[in-house]
């Protein structure tokens, strides 16, 4: 669905990632693993227009999306929930799902607020809020939430994981996998603390100073003798 | 109803805050300094001044004009300088020094355009004293009620239209988080343009309400424009409600600060009434570095509370 | 080994050359015929404004300080100079000297006076001319001193913004204290060049010229040495310059502090050379903006850029104040002076510069502190080790 070829890119003039080959199918979780700075972030801003591309080419479905302004790339279909800020901290709730579903018109756009606020019903209780005030785990909730508002094909996620406790992290993952096999939205999942994201990924990359250093199924990466223990820092399993 | 010095200070106090308004609104959107605002308030008088001239009647009628030439002024502003230079992802100063470039070739446009009302028409553009055009209302000059008036409803809509369309609040959802809201499928091309068409009118409609309490001259704006950089500095350009009070604090300190001076110490100080202004900017940024909008009200009033309790126990 | 041919080409093509000649060719033109005062003028105003701008580049372009109050600099050494070594030889010889010295009505029958002593006397006409350079370079370094007090605390736009209101306060200042520098009307300043009164134009141009030189060895010197670099590295990264050790606060105010010093004896020297003191002559269009127009032209950053970038600019408004009428005559037929062109022209440079050469004229080079040689020597012998040691 979503296809990467030789691409190189980064921020400016600075070149953070070099040679990226990566294929994500659909209904598919696909998981890029890495170590801090392995370049992961950039490669979620190179698919929306946010990082610069110098070579290479993106495409969703065959369309080209090389060097389109990130809106025109949300339009098409692709999620983006970034790690940080990924929620408009002086806008009440109301306000960020309306803009999360920027692109539907109003009949959608209500039907689909009520649609993702029963997904996530502890949001309803806060929706005349500022986002702002929300306690750590309801604003990743809100920002998944609002990834879901834009109807997406695709979904780009980004260290969902981070700061969470580990059972929240278990649940969290569970939600994503049952994105996958309930809405049938293809995802592409960056994490770094990787063990419970190669538990339910499908295929999985490993990214590291820039460069794939690893491609195949998230389970053999998972029981990968030497990788594993180097980069994701999992425990040998028993 | 108003004695004169605070009639004039209503008047002046309400032309900054539209002015300040519109630089905050340009500052927080596109990080842009906007040093055109000089120019683009002489032309909004300007507009005034020439309709009022040609076909007469009321001069309230024709502040619209100003404020829809000072959008397209903004207009031009974005597409040929402001967004090549957006896109580039060029520094505040670079941004800043463009809209310097562009003040100086609309400063030259108003210089011919004053020589060639005064060749051709035998008007004379290069002093007006508009306030000789206006009319009493309730005792006082209609400027000092109407002005305000104009600057408070410009105001509301501004609100109106951030808080309650699905536009404004996306133009704030941008200024908050510029890239989320890009990923959202905002057009952040479109939030810029409306910013500088607001803050081109805005720049406008001051310039021409300023007119009315001041001598009209080619380089009025080019004059005030430390006062209203004072004023969004004073709001701490973080939100255009700051930025518009800020304007207003400034404008009203310098025309009812001097007058409280000159009775108090003598006439004299009129002379270094632009310096009252300077010194609140400069008093407040030695305290506040950022503005009244970095000062933490709650956090204030929370302690002067407390302080009262303590007092009272 | 590279030919002479090679190496004289190499240096000829280079932009700098290219445009000085253009310059120089245009200055030639003009001087044969129009005649050589004009030719002064051109250079005495080119000549003042390299050592503001240069002085500008040095805050702005090597240490990152968003200078928008050049002007306050600039005035500091103009007014003080309009202010003070007048009347100290006034007291000296006599004359008035008090409060009343700037009143126009007193100052106009004084300054004469000092005249007839200082067309007698060269060491005493050098003497003042020394004593008002030091004089306003040390009110320019005590301005400096005194912005780089806020300078510390603000960021970057609010301190462009708030230098560029209080330029416009002391020009205010100046323009309503009447004792200063005679309010709304000019006070004269004693002439140090009356002593060779025929030869005035040349005698200062020629003492701009030194003064100039001087000023662009110092500041060259200045940008090379270790401090140069040190500036160089606050202005990329604060944060970097912090971790090794760098005083910011005190790297800043030294910069501020020797750039005020030099734009103040540009505007002492602006002041000498007109004769006269107005202080509402001294606003931030003339002495911020231009020098910033400048500045940018030539590149920010590069030293000779600034000297570039203030010739072309002169040159360029000498052309349209002497060729508005038959270049653009048809203006006049709406009644438009083309004086106002100046602006427009100002206003495109700017405008061009930022969109099609963000680098200007000479755009700054990264120089290395060790010559390129050594340099290669030292990655050569980088390399052979790590070859030799076995990869772990």
């Amino acid at each position: 669905m979503l296809n990467i070829k030789n691409l190189y890119s980064g921020y400016l003039k600075l070149k953070i990632l070099f040679d990226i080959n990566l294929e994500v199918p659909t209904r598919e979780i696909t998981v890029i693993v890495g170590p801090n700075g392995a370049g992961k972030t950039a490669l979620l801003n190179s698919i929306m227009g946010i990082a610069t591309v110098f070579a290479g080419e993106i495409t969703l479905d065959g369309i080209q999306l090389k060097n389109a302004p990130p809106y025109k790339v949300a339009q098409l279909g692709i999620s983006y929930v970034p790690q940080m800020e990924n929620v408009f901290a002086e806008l009440t709730l109301r306000e960020n799902l309306m803009m999360a579903g920027y692109m539907l018109n109003r009949e959608e756009l209500k039907n689909k607020t009520d649609q993702v606020l029963d997904m996530f019903p502890i949001l309803k209780g806060f929706i005349h809020r500022k986002a702002g005030t929300l306690s750590g785990g309801e604003r990743r909730m809100l920002a998944i939430a609002m990834g879901l508002m834009r109807k997406p094909k695709v979904m780009l996620l980004d260290e969902l994981s981070t700061d969470l406790a580990p059972l929240i992290t278990k649940r969290v993952m569970e939600g994503i996998a049952r994105l996958r096999d309930e809405l049938g939205i293809t995802i592409l999942l960056v994490e770094q603390m990787a063990k419970r994201a190669l538990e339910i990924g499908d295929k999985a990359y490993l990214l590291v100073s820039g460069e794939i250093k690893y491609s195949g199924r998230a389970s053999d990466l998972l029981h990968h003798p030497e990788l594993s223990k180097l980069y994701l820092g999992v425990k040998e399993v028993e | 109803m108003f004695p004169p010095w605070l009639a004039g200070g209503l008047v002046y106090a309400s032309a900054l805050s539209l002015t300040a308004g519109g630089i905050t609104l340009l500052y927080i959107t596109t990080r842009t300094f906007n040093f055109a605002h000089a120019s683009m308030a002489t032309f909004g008088f300007y507009i005034t001044y020439i309709f009022y001239s040609f076909r007469g009647g009321n001069l309230y009628q024709y502040l619209p004009l100003s404020f829809l030439f000072g959008s397209l002024l903004g207009i031009i502003c974005y597409i040929g300088l402001n967004r090549p230079l957006l896109k580039r992802q060029a520094s505040t100063i670079t941004l800043m020094m463009s809209t310097l470039g562009y003040d100086l070739i609309l400063l030259s446009i108003i210089q011919m355009l004053c020589d060639y009302l005064s060749y051709t028409f035998k008007l004379y553009p290069r002093r007006v004293t508009m306030s000789a055009f206006d009319f009493e209302m309730f005792g006082t000059s209609a400027a000092s009620i109407i002005t305000p008036l104009i600057a408070i409803t410009i105001l509301t809509l501004l609100h109106l239209f951030l808080t309650r369309t699905k536009f404004g609040i996306s133009m704030r959802a941008s200024i908050e988080n510029p890239i989320l809201a890009s990923a959202s499928g905002i057009n952040s091309d479109k939030v810029y343009l409306m910013s500088w068409v607001i803050g081109g009118g805005m720049a406008a409609l001051g310039g021409a309400v300023m007119s009315l309490t001041m001598t009209g001259t080619p380089v009025m704006g080019m004059t005030v424009i430390p006062y209203m950089f004072a004023g969004a500095i004073l709001g701490g350009l973080e939100n255009i409600y700051g930025g518009i009070l800020g304007g207003f604090i400034v404008g009203l300190a310098e025309y009812v600060g001097i007058y409280y001076l000159a009775v108090k110490v003598g006439p004299w100080i009129l002379g270094y009434r632009m310096a009252l202004p300077l010194l609140i900017m400069a008093i407040t940024l030695l305290l506040f570095p950022r503005g009244l909008a970095g000062i933490q009200w709650s956090y204030l009033l929370e302690s002067i509370k407390r302080a009262r309790k303590g007092a009272k126990s | 080994m590279r030919n002479i041919g090679d190496v004289l080409k190499q240096n000829l093509m280079k932009r700098e050359v290219i445009i000085s000649l253009v310059m120089l060719l245009v200055l030639t033109y003009l001087a044969i015929s129009l005649g050589f005062p004009i030719i002064f003028s051109t250079l005495i105003l080119f000549f003042i404004f390299s050592i503001v701008t240069l002085s500008l580049n040095l805050e702005v372009g090597h240490t990152g300080i968003s200078q928008f109050g050049r002007v306050i600099a600039v005035i500091a050494g103009a007014f003080v100079v309009g202010a003070i070594p007048g009347r100290i030889l006034a007291f000296l010889y006599g004359l008035p000297f008090g409060l009343e010295y700037a009143d126009d009505a007193v100052n106009y029958k004084v300054v004469p006076l000092i005249h007839k002593i200082l067309e007698k006397d060269i060491a005493l006409a050098l003497g003042f001319l020394l004593f008002c350079l030091v004089l306003a370079g040390l009110s320019g370094a005590l301005i400096g001193w005194l912005t780089s007090r806020p300078a510390i605390r603000l960021r970057e736009a609010y301190l462009g913004i708030s230098l560029l209101a209080f330029g416009d306060f002391f020009m205010w200042v100046g323009h309503n204290w009447e004792p200063l520098v005679g309010g709304t009307t000019a006070v004269f300043i004693p002439d140090p060049f009356r002593i060779v009164w025929g030869y005035r134009m040349q005698a200062v141009a020629f003492t701009l010229l030194a003064i100039l030189v001087l000023v662009y060895l110092f500041i060259e010197r200045i940008t090379k040495s270790p401090f140069g670099r040190t500036l160089k590295m606050l202005r990329d990264s604060p944060l970097v310059s912090r971790v090794y050790g760098k005083d910011i606060v005190k790297i800043r105010t030294q910069s501020l502090v020797i750039g005020s010093a030099i734009a103040a004896i540009g505007g002492a020297l602006y002041v000498i050379y007109t004769g006269t003191c107005t202080a509402i002559g001294f606003t931030r269009l003339t002495w911020t903006f231009w020098p910033w127009a400048y500045m940018m032209l030539g590149g920010v950053g590069s030293n000779i850029g600034m000297v570039l970038g203030v010739l072309v600019l002169t040159v360029s408004r000498t052309l349209i104040i002497l060729y508005r009428k038959s270049l653009f005559g048809f203006l006049l037929l709406w009644g438009i002076d083309p004086i106002w062109l100046e602006f427009t022209l100002l206003g495109l440079v700017i405008i061009f510069i930022i969109l099609f050469m963000p680098y200007g004229l000479v755009p700054e080079k990264s120089e290395t502190v060790l010559p390129s040689g050594r340099i290669k020597a030292i990655l050569e012998s980088v390399r052979k080790q790590s070859s030799q040691t076995p990869e772990n």
